[in-house]
Order: structure tokens, then C-alpha cells, then sequence
């Protein structure tokens, strides 16, 4: 059992790092919350030219063939670094299903393109009453003909305000059935919704949006099963973003526990804030540990249902956890928005929320165990 | 409003701390922990001649003519001495409802005697389900000529191995209610067919298996009305989970005084361990924990001591203790290090207790459920 | 032993709440008294005057405040009574930095007969806004290491240097400021209190900082050469410390507020779980683990609360409130957290929109299609992260209540060599 990184895997952790700490400063981050697009397009170009974008795919579309290990350490780090924009969709949600279930045709059509940071592709799933239970959407593919008709309306859909192509899960009779659809196809219209920070989330129409056979993406009922594995898949790079968040928080509030003065020391001699910062570490590397494996067996293929989800219920309280006592640990200096410690807080609370909260994954390791 | 305690009420507080300080040592707690009965007659007689077996109960049938906040009151100071004995069992389980809902024949019966120290009393709820739920009460009850004939086994029956009587929840009929159908039945613990098992638990309390073969019961012993009997039973787990949460609260208020003077006395790195930051930080939470239970404790004994319906404010208590007691006496735990992991040492008598005190008529989220109901949820 | 409240209680009790009835605006979802949305937003704020304005015509401000400045000498029972009422209605109007536990005890405690004659009568009105001027960017929980200067120089104090996180000090006109007058003496004996007329002052600037919330409530106030008359000196010279700490005796309201205000989120909250069905039309206020964890919130919330009860009891008789005070603080803070942590988990995706301020009056039909409860839950999230912090740490407090247990005191560092 090895649990660390490789070389490779080390390389691009720094790489990152250093490359985030020059292009994405906080102030950025902050401006691009208000930001219609949401994020910077030359920053974007400039992931695409160093292979993130296409990191995981197979050379043959331009990719870089590395593994879904690697893609979550770079992620790891673009959560570190609050990174706003469309990877998470068109990478996690896009690319890696169309290169899963896509044909020939579809991957050549798209992939290229992704790499070459040319498309943004995102993922509709969650649906207003709905959320993440399949069974019980309502957006309809009706299938008259050679067509197939879809109406409804999808909910959080991340980035669609942007992204080019939607990844539709849709209720085909007998299941779910993923659709590619064409963002500026006749009868989708897209708003965006007041989120909690600089992530943009939308709320997506379809009014009796036509397609064909040829836009389906797998087969027809396909998804039903698929979507669990997107779920997993998302679950886990999530809580990648979610680490190198909070590997963030502890540091800088270590940081101004060494610094703040108060009552003539530094805070961090109180025993009282000693205990946080090693009750953050303790989560921090329980988080590490759990996301780390559950990436691995991702990446794998191995069978990882309980271990995301393990992961997942945990990270999204560990580190609502970890960034309370951040604030805590700062007092009042980090309560404004002048201040990054709240950009974490909120990336906690979605982070928390999206892909399944930790009662919807405790579910589902209660369903592993047979319970 | 006014939240001071009467005159009265601070004299009986402060006699029974103290009586019991002499009293009850804990090496007599631990005695009793492996002892079968569980208790000591000598100090029942007394603690009967001190009206406190007595207390809630009219003065007619030889009882103090107090209300449940004075009983609260003692239960503080049993909880805080950790007296061992059937006292709850007896006044709460047993007493109360004869004095309640019994006829005046049962009353005269059994009241005088009761609060004489004469006679131990409890209730058979549970069975192997462990519910504290209508459902659960499978234990049948048969109608026969003018007997009935109850069989069945219950569990976890606190003292019924001292108990003289015990009030039997059966079921008399299969109604679509659950809460339909069930009849109270006071039963002599050596009435034949009658047999008890005592169990081993992490408390050292009394509790036991009885098992009722062919138990012949008259008509006459019924409790409240044929049928009738949850509605009686519903009364008793709230005045139950009360009185335990005020023992919890007596004990919990113990454990924080203890704690308080280790945190002084014990000497590491040079300084009290109480001078630690985190410790000071733990003994906090502690105390807060403590003293903000003894408000809506007061309350809910209050309530019931002017008969003002108060089902949610006893699950609040209850609920409250159930995790606050035990997080109080993990903490102390923390805080004495391995001293207080020994046999040799107090704490460790508490913490047992807080944990069979939180299941005790309702965990934590048993009476979470029933705040929920309260709420129209 | 009575928890009931008297007859006199119940009808002011319900004189209140008609009152609040009859002036609040149709539906009113409720501010946050004290948490800034007042000061955030003009139309808040213009309401908040009015209302103020209404609390006077009513007698309702400085109840309890000598006749003889315009009080009503009303028994401290009403004042209680009439911040509870407030408080749970989130109806905005009763200035704390005036009215509960602010300026006007200060004033009365150790303010001269002229500062009583000229400021306790505007209060009673309900003419001005009060702030207070404590923290700056390295006194917090030091306080007492506050370094905005005041030079006596003839009839003038001359005040420079900075404060900072002064909640409502833009629209305030009057605050108690906090100042060094002797930077020879130790510490916390150099500090004195003056009373400053913010709007009436030159030299005083202010920049507004935004919370993380999105409101912008509190400022970083600059004092460049600011001259402020002697006569505003409140107390003696370099006699601020003990003010404080008679402040601090008399404290009684945040965390009761805190805990009160609340629970109008808690009863949102179940109410919203009794009308939202979730995806198989079954009602979440079925879903056992929304149950349980509604149920624990309440219960933490009505056993602080009656905490809150005991304060008001041992304030009524005369008692020490400082370490009741002090635990009720603890708990709303921690309590108000996790109401509000409990609020998202029940909120799932939903939580995550909302308007800044989570208002409903904010809240726009078309942009805020999709937001439940006004983005109230979001909001309150964002917000009580503060509560463990503003007024005195958590932390803090639990160094005080030690001491009240008797704990012994931290050792003081060895000198370095």
C-alpha cells in the first residue's frame, strides 16, 4: 500500500500551485464573482495550452492520457486556489462521459476540441423537485418518429450559461437516457441563478427541444445506470476541490495564529486555538486519506461506491468544520468580504450540498452494508 | 416570574444532601452494585420515617402532601449520591399511578404501607422489543370467568426483584390501535407463576426478566379502566423520564464539582491542570452544560406540579440530559486521565449511570420524536 | 417557584404584539435587531426610524430612564417584555447601542447631569441613532490595547487614530468612543470614554466594509484632528476601564436575543418542512432524520432559552447576572449556528440561493424563481459565523467562565531573556 504521490503526480501538484498563486490572486477571484461569464477566457486558453483541459484524455484527441488520480490532484489545487469557471463541468461532466459512452464520431466531433480549450460541456442533472433522484425526473425525451422531443426544466446546472454542448439526462420510457444537446439548439433557454459565490449555477429550459438518434450519447436507457457512476465520479473530484480548500484554511489560519497578537502573545499560544488547529488537521487528514482513496479507486475502476460516498459524507462535514473554526480562529478580520477565508466557507457549503449531501451518501453506505 | 425555590424547598434540598453524604458512602454504592437486593432496609426504614417514600402523596393516605418539584428536588440529591435502591421504582412507577388512578380500596391498600417503607412497588413496561411503544406490549392478559390469566415475558423490570407489587402493562384485546387494548394489572411479585431473573447491567441497577406463566390475576387488581391502561402508562414515562432527569441532573452537578477541584489539585508541568487553556475551556462547557439543564428541569417539574400538560418540556429535559449527562461525564473522564479510568475512583460510577440513565424511559432521539410531534411536524 | 408570567405582563405582552401588528409592513418576515440589516439597507433603515419614532410616541424608549430626562421610570419587567416581543418579530426600531445595554445606562450610570439633560430627551424621541466605538484593527479581544489618541488641549479632546467592525457608525449620531487619554499609563488604566456626535464632527471619515454576508453594516471610522468638546468626556479621565467593566455587569441582552431571534428561523423552518413535499410527495417534516435533527435544535434552543429566563429573573431581583450572562452568550452563539447549519442540510441545494440580506422583500420574482424562504437560510448561514465572535469570543468567554468556577488563572509568560 503506498499512499503517496508519484513524482509525476508531485510535479503537477507544484506546477499548479505556482502557476494559480501568479494567475488567480484572490482579487481576481472576487471580481470574477461578479463577472457575467464567471471566468477569465485567457486563463482558460492558458489550462488548455498546458494540457489540464484535456489532462485525462487519450492522446489520440489531444489529450494527455494521464489518470483520474492525476486530474483530482490538479484539483486539489484549483480548489486551493478557488478557481471559478467551467473545468469541473466540462472535464468531469462533459468530457469524461462523452469518452465513456460516446461513438466514434461523437468523441472526435468534441474531444479535440475540449483539449484545445475550444468547448465547454457541462451536465444536466438535478431537477427542481427531483434533485439527484433519477427515478423521479420529469424533463421528458418523447420519441415521435425519428425524433426525440425534450421539455422540462433542470435545475443547478453548473456553467450552462456558457458551456456549448449539455449532456441532458432526460426520462426515456424505461429509464434515463443521456442527451447531447447543442446549447444554442431552438427551445433552451438558460438563467442563471443567485448562488452563493462566484460558481455559477442555472436553471435550464427546455421547450420541445428537437433531436435525433445521433444526438444521443450511449444508448437509450442507458443512463439510468451511468448517472450513478457520474455521481461518483463528481462526488470524488468534489471532494478533491474540497481538500485543497481546506488544506488552505488551516494554513492561513496557522498563519495568523503565529501573527495576531493579542494580550501581549500570539494567539496560536492559547491552548484554546492550539486545539483548533489540531482539530482542523485531524479532519484535514482524514479528508486526505478518504478523498485520496477514493480517487484511487476511481481511477482504477474498481468498485467505489462506499468509499466515495464515505468520502463524501465525511469531507462535506469535515470541512464545514474546518472552515468554521478558520473564521473562528481569525475573529472578526475575516467575517468581511475584503477578506478569502469566506470564499472557502461558501465552497464548503456547496461543495457540501452538490453531488449528493452527507445524508444522501450515508444512504448510500447504508445501502453498501446491506443495511 | 420567579425561579427561586421556596424556604421549604432549600431546607429539604439541604437535609437531604446532607443526609445522604453520611449515608450513603460509595463504598455502600458499590456494594450495592453486586448486591441481589440492591439496597439496604435499614436505610429505607429511615428514609421512610424522613416522609421522603412519601412525599408526593396526599397526607390522607399517610404521604407528605408535596408536589413532583420537591420530589424533583430529592431526586437531585439521590442522582448527585448515587443512591442505589428502588425509590424511583417505588414512588414513580408504582405510587403515583395508584394514587392517581387507582380505586379508593387500592389506595388505602397500598399507599399507607408504601409510604410506611412497608412496601416496594414497580412497573413491568418493556419486553425483549425494548420499545417504550404501545406496539411493543405483547404480553397477553386473558379474560377468565372473574380473573384474568397473564402470560408472557417483560425486561429490563427495574427492582422487580424487591418489588411486593408490580403493575403489569398487558394486552387484553387486539384493537386496530395499538394504544387500544391494554390493561394494567397489580400483580405480587409472589404470585405464582411469577418468575424473576436478575439481569447483569453496566450500572449495577436492578433490572430484571419476569416471566409470567398462567398468572392468575383478579378483577379487582385492575388499574384505571379494562382497555384503558395506556393512557395511565403514558402519565408514568413522563413523571419517569422526569424524576430520572432530575437524578441525572444531581449527578451531573457532582461530576462538574469533581472535576472542578481535580482541575485544581492535580499538578502537571509545574501548574493545576486547570490552568490550561483547554482544560478551562472543557470545564466550561461543562458547567454550562450543567447549569443550563437545571432551568428546564425546574420547569418541567413545575408544570407537572400544577398540572399543567407539559409532554414536550419533559422530552425537552430528557432529551437534553440524555446527551448532556453523558457528554459531561466523557469530559471529566478526559479531563482526569487514567485516575478516573479505575474502579478505585467516583467517576467512573457516573458515567455508568449516565449512560443506563439515557436510555431510561427515552433516548436522546426517542424524545426528540416526541418534541417533533409536539410541534405538528 | 412560578414560570407563568403575571396578568400586568401578559396584557403588555400583548400590547406589544398588537402594536407590532398593527405598524410593521403587511407580511413582515423579520430583520435581524442587531445584525445589521438595518444599517445595510436605506429602506430598512428609513423603516427602523419610523418605527423608532412610533416606539417613542408610544413611551416605549428609555422605559425605564428617570422621568426627569423624559423616561417613563416603567419597572424593568416591561423593558424585558418589550425587547422579547421586538426581537422575535425581528421588527426593527429599538436601538441596542441606545436602548439595551447601550448608551443610555452609560449615560445614566456615569454621564454628568448636562450629558443626561442634552442627550437622554433626543433618545427618549427617538430622534438619533446610536453606534459604540470599541474595536480597532489590533484591539479586539485586547481591548484594552486600544491606541486611538485623545489629547486634552484646552477645552478640545483631540481624537486620532482608528476604529474599526463599528456596526452602524454610518448612521449613527451619536457613540461612546473608546480612547487612549494617557499612552505613560499601564494598559487598561489609560482609557477614557467620549462621547462623539458623529454627524456634527469634522474630520471623522468613514469606509464601509462588506461583510461576507453582502451586507454593508459595519465601518472602519478615521479620526484625522477630530475636536471633540471636553465636555463629552463621559466618567473620569482615564477612568474608561471601569466603565467597561460596569458595562459588562449590566449586559444582560445579546445572547437572549440572539436565542429569541432564532427561534422565529426555527419555527420557518418547521413550518416550511410541514408544507414542502419531498420527491415522493411525502411532507419532510415526515423524514425521520429531518425530525431528529429539527427536534435537537429545538431543544438545545428552549433550554438556552430558559437560561435566557433565569438572566431576566436574577436581573429583576437584583442578582449577578455577569456569569449567566456570559453562559447564555456561549449558547447563542453556538446555537444560532447550528440552527442555521441544520437549516441548509434541510435546505439540501436550494440553501445555497438567496439575495444578500436573505429577504424576501430583497427578492426579486424573476431572478429569485427558484429561492426558498427568501434565502433566509443562506443568509443565516453567512451571518451567525459571527456570532461566536462579535461582543466577546467564545473563546474568551469560556477563559471568563472558568475563572467564575474558580479555575486558576493561566500563568503570565516568563520574561524573555
Amino acid at each position: 500500500m503506498d499512499f503517496g504521490l508519484s513524482e509525476q503526480q508531485e510535479m503537477l501538484k507544484k506546477t499548479a500551485r505556482d502557476f494559480f498563486k501568479t494567475e488567480l490572486p484572490k482579487t481576481l477571484v472576487k471580481e470574477l464573482a461578479k463577472d457575467p461569464k464567471g471566468y477569465p477566457p485567457e486563463l482558460w486558453k492558458k489550462m488548455a495550452d498546458l494540457g489540464w483541459v484535456g489532462l485525462v484524455l487519450p492522446e489520440q484527441y489531444g489529450g494527455s492520457d494521464a489518470s483520474f488520480m492525476d486530474l483530482t490532484i490538479l484539483m486539489e489545487e484549483m480548489g486551493r486556489a478557488c478557481l471559478p469557471g467551467p473545468f469541473f463541468s466540462t472535464v468531469i461532466l462533459g468530457a469524461l462521459t462523452v469518452m465513456d459512452l460516446g461513438t466514434e464520431e461523437q468523441k472526435k466531433a468534441i474531444l479535440p476540441k475540449v483539449a484545445k480549450g475550444e468547448l465547454v460541456l457541462t451536465m444536466a442533472i438535478a431537477e427542481p423537485h427531483a434533485i439527484y433522484r433519477s427515478d423521479f425526473f420529469e424533463v421528458e425525451a418523447k420519441h415521435v418518429g425519428h425524433h426525440y422531443t425534450i421539455s422540462g426544466t433542470k435545475l443547478f446546472v453548473t456553467d450552462a450559461h456558457v458551456a456549448d454542448y449539455m449532456i441532458v439526462a432526460a426520462k426515456t420510457k424505461g429509464g434515463v437516457t443521456f442527451f447531447l444537446v447543442d446549447a444554442k439548439s431552438d427551445g433552451v433557454s438558460c438563467k442563471l441563478l443567485p448562488a452563493m459565490a462566484g460558481e455559477r449555477q442555472c436553471e435550464v429550459k427546455f421547450d420541445g427541444v428537437k433531436l435525433t438518434k445521433a444526438d444521443i450519447l450511449g444508448s437509450v436507457n442507458q443512463g439510468t445506470e451511468y448517472l450513478d457512476k457520474v455521481m461518483q465520479r463528481a462526488a470524488a473530484a468534489k471532494c478533491s476541490e474540497m481538500l485543497g480548500g481546506a488544506e488552505q484554511v488551516l494554513e492561513i489560519s496557522v498563519q495568523y495564529a503565529k501573527d495576531r497578537i493579542a494580550f501581549g502573545k500570539a494567539i496560536g499560544s492559547y491552548q484554546a486555538i492550539q486545539h483548533h488547529c489540531a482539530n482542523m488537521l485531524n479532519d484535514l487528514d482524514e479528508c486526505r486519506c478518504m478523498t485520496r482513496r477514493a480517487a484511487w479507486l476511481v481511477s482504477e475502476g474498481l468498485p467505489c461506491a462506499m468509499e466515495v460516498s464515505l468520502a463524501k459524507a465525511l469531507v462535506g462535514q469535515a470541512y464545514h468544520r474546518i472552515t468554521c473554526l478558520g473564521h473562528e480562529i481569525h475573529g472578526a478580520i475575516a467575517f468581511q468580504h475584503d477578506h478569502d477565508m469566506h470564499l472557502y466557507f461558501k465552497q464548503a457549503v456547496v461543495g457540501e450540498a452538490s453531488f449528493g449531501s452527507s445524508a444522501y451518501h450515508g444512504e448510500v453506505v447504508a445501502k453498501e452494508l446491506g443495511l | 416570574m420567579d425561579l427561586a425555590l421556596s424556604e421549604e424547598q432549600e431546607m429539604l434540598w439541604k437535609s437531604a444532601r446532607d443526609f445522604l453524604a453520611s449515608k450513603v458512602p460509595k463504598t455502600l454504592v458499590r456494594q450495592m452494585e453486586e448486591d441481589e437486593k440492591g439496597y439496604v432496609p435499614e436505610l429505607w426504614k429511615e428514609m421512610a420515617d424522613l416522609g421522603w417514600i412519601g412525599l408526593p402523596f396526599p397526607e390522607l393516605y399517610g404521604g407528605g402532601g408535596f408536589k413532583f418539584l420537591d420530589l424533583v428536588i430529592l431526586l437531585e440529591e439521590m442522582g448527585r449520591a448515587c443512591l442505589p435502591g428502588p425509590f424511583l421504582s417505588t414512588v414513580v412507577l408504582g405510587g403515583m399511578p395508584v394514587a392517581e388512578f387507582g380505586t379508593e380500596e387500592q389506595k388505602k391498600a397500598i399507599l399507607p404501607k408504601l409510604c410506611k417503607g412497608e412496601l416496594i412497588m414497580t412497573m413491568a413496561l418493556t419486553e425483549p422489543s425494548a420499545k417504550y411503544e404501545a406496539k411493543a406490549v405483547q404480553v397477553e392478559a386473558k379474560a377468565e370467568g372473574d380473573h384474568y390469566i397473564i402470560n408472557g415475558t417483560k425486561l429490563f423490570v427495574n427492582d422487580a426483584n424487591v418489588a411486593d407489587k408490580m403493575i403489569v402493562v398487558a394486552r387484553t384485546a387486539k384493537k386496530q390501535h395499538p394504544e387500544e387494548g391494554i390493561t394494567l394489572f397489580l400483580v405480587d411479585r409472589k404470585a405464582p407463576g411469577v418468575k424473576i431473573h436478575l439481569l447483569k447491567t453496566i450500572a449495577g441497577d436492578k433490572q430484571c426478566e419476569v416471566t409470567f406463566e398462567k398468572v392468575k390475576v383478579a378483577k379487582a387488581d385492575i388499574l384505571g379502566k379494562v382497555d384503558h391502561g395506556w393512557d395511565i402508562v403514558k402519565k408514568v414515562m413522563e413523571w419517569a423520564a422526569l424524576a430520572k432527569s432530575a437524578e441525572m441532573q444531581g449527578g451531573a452537578q457532582q461530576v462538574l464539582e469533581m472535576t472542578i477541584q481535580y482541575g485544581k489539585d492535580r499538578v502537571q508541568f509545574d501548574r493545576p491542570i486547570g490552568s490550561f487553556q483547554i482544560i478551562q475551556h472543557y470545564m466550561a462547557d461543562m458547567s454550562i452544560d450543567v447549569d443550563s439543564a437545571r432551568v428546564s428541569l425546574h420547569k418541567a417539574a413545575w408544570m407537572v406540579s400544577e398540572g399543567i400538560p407539559c409532554r414536550k418540556e419533559i422530552a425537552v429535559i430528557k432529551g437534553w440530559l440524555s446527551e448532556a449527562y453523558r457528554r459531561v461525564t466523557a469530559q471529566s473522564h478526559q479531563i482526569h486521565g487514567a485516575i478516573g479510568f479505575t474502579k478505585d475512583h467516583d467517576l467512573e460510577l457516573y458515567f455508568r449511570r449516565a449512560k443506563a440513565a439515557e436510555l431510561y424511559f427515552g433516548d436522546a432521539d426517542f424524545h426528540r420524536e416526541i418534541v417533533a410531534q409536539e410541534l405538528g411536524m | 417557584m412560578d414560570f407563568r408570567f403575571t396578568p400586568e405582563e401578559e396584557a403588555f405582552r400583548k400590547e406589544v404584539r398588537e402594536f407590532l401588528d398593527k405598524e410593521l409592513p403587511k407580511d413582515w418576515p423579520g430583520t435581524d435587531p442587531d445584525m445589521y440589516h438595518e444599517d445595510a439597507f436605506d429602506e430598512f433603515h428609513e423603516l427602523s426610524m419610523t418605527m423608532q419614532r412610533k416606539l417613542a410616541a408610544k413611551g416605549w424608549l428609555g422605559l425605564t430612564w428617570p422621568k426627569k430626562y423624559g423616561g417613563h421610570e416603567q419597572p424593568l419587567w416591561k423593558q424585558i417584555i418589550l425587547e422579547e416581543e421586538i426581537t422575535y418579530r425581528g421588527a426593527p426600531g429599538l436601538d441596542p447601542y441606545q436602548f439595551v445595554g447601550g448608551m443610555g445606562d452609560l449615560l445614566l450610570d456615569f454621564g454628568t447631569e448636562a450629558q443626561r439633560q442634552k442627550y437622554l430627551p433626543m433618545m427618549v424621541r427617538g430622534e438619533i441613532k446610536g453606534a459604540t466605538g470599541m474595536s480597532e484593527p489590533n484591539a479586539g479581544s485586547d481591548l484594552a490595547n486600544i491606541q486611538l489618541k485623545a489629547e486634552l488641549q484646552g477645552d478640545y479632546f483631540i481624537l486620532n487614530g482608528q476604529k474599526t467592525w463599528q456596526s452602524a457608525a454610518h448612521r449613527a449620531d451619536l457613540a461612546p468612543v473608546y480612547v487612549r487619554t494617557d499612552p505613560n499609563l499601564a494598559k487598561h488604566r489609560g482609557i477614557s470614554i467620549i462621547l462623539v456626535e458623529y454627524k456634527k464632527t469634522p474630520g471623522i471619515t468613514m469606509r464601509q466594509l462588506e461583510m461576507m454576508s453582502g451586507l454593508k453594516a459595519f465601518n472602519e471610522v478615521f479620526y484625522d484632528n477630530v475636536k471633540v468638546p471636553k465636555e463629552n468626556l463621559l466618567g473620569e479621565i482615564n477612568g474608561g476601564w471601569k466603565i467597561v467593566m460596569a458595562a459588562l455587569s449590566h449586559e444582560r441582552s445579546y445572547g437572549v436575543m440572539l436565542l429569541i431571534n432564532i427561534r422565529r428561523d426555527i419555527d420557518l423552518l418547521i413550518q416550511y418542512c410541514k408544507e414542502t413535499k419531498d420527491v415522493d410527495g411525502v411532507p419532510l417534516s415526515k423524514n425521520k432524520l429531518i425530525r431528529n435533527r429539527l427536534a435537537d435544535v429545538v431543544i438545545q434552543q428552549e433550554v438556552a432559552r430558559n437560561v435566557g429566563f433565569k438572566l431576566n429573573h436574577l436581573a429583576l431581583t437584583g442578582g449577578n447576572v455577569v456569569s449567566t450572562a456570559n453562559a447564555v452568550k456561549i449558547l447563542g452563539g453556538v446555537t444560532t449556528q447550528r440552527v442555521a447549519q441544520v437549516g441548509m442540510q434541510i435546505m439540501g441545494m436550494y440553501g445555497q440561493l438567496g439575495p444578500v440580506g436573505g429577504n424576501w422583500r430583497q427578492t426579486d420574482p424573476v431572478k429569485d424563481k427558484w429561492t426558498r424562504l427568501g434565502g433566509r437560510m443562506k443568509h443565516l448561514y453567512l451571518s451567525t459565523v459571527c456570532n461566536t465572535i462579535a461582543a466577546g469570543t467564545t473563546e474568551v468567554a469560556r477563559n471568563a467562565a472558568a475563572g467564575a468556577l474558580g479555575l486558576p488563572r493561566e500563568p503570565k509568560p516568563a520574561p524573555k531573556k
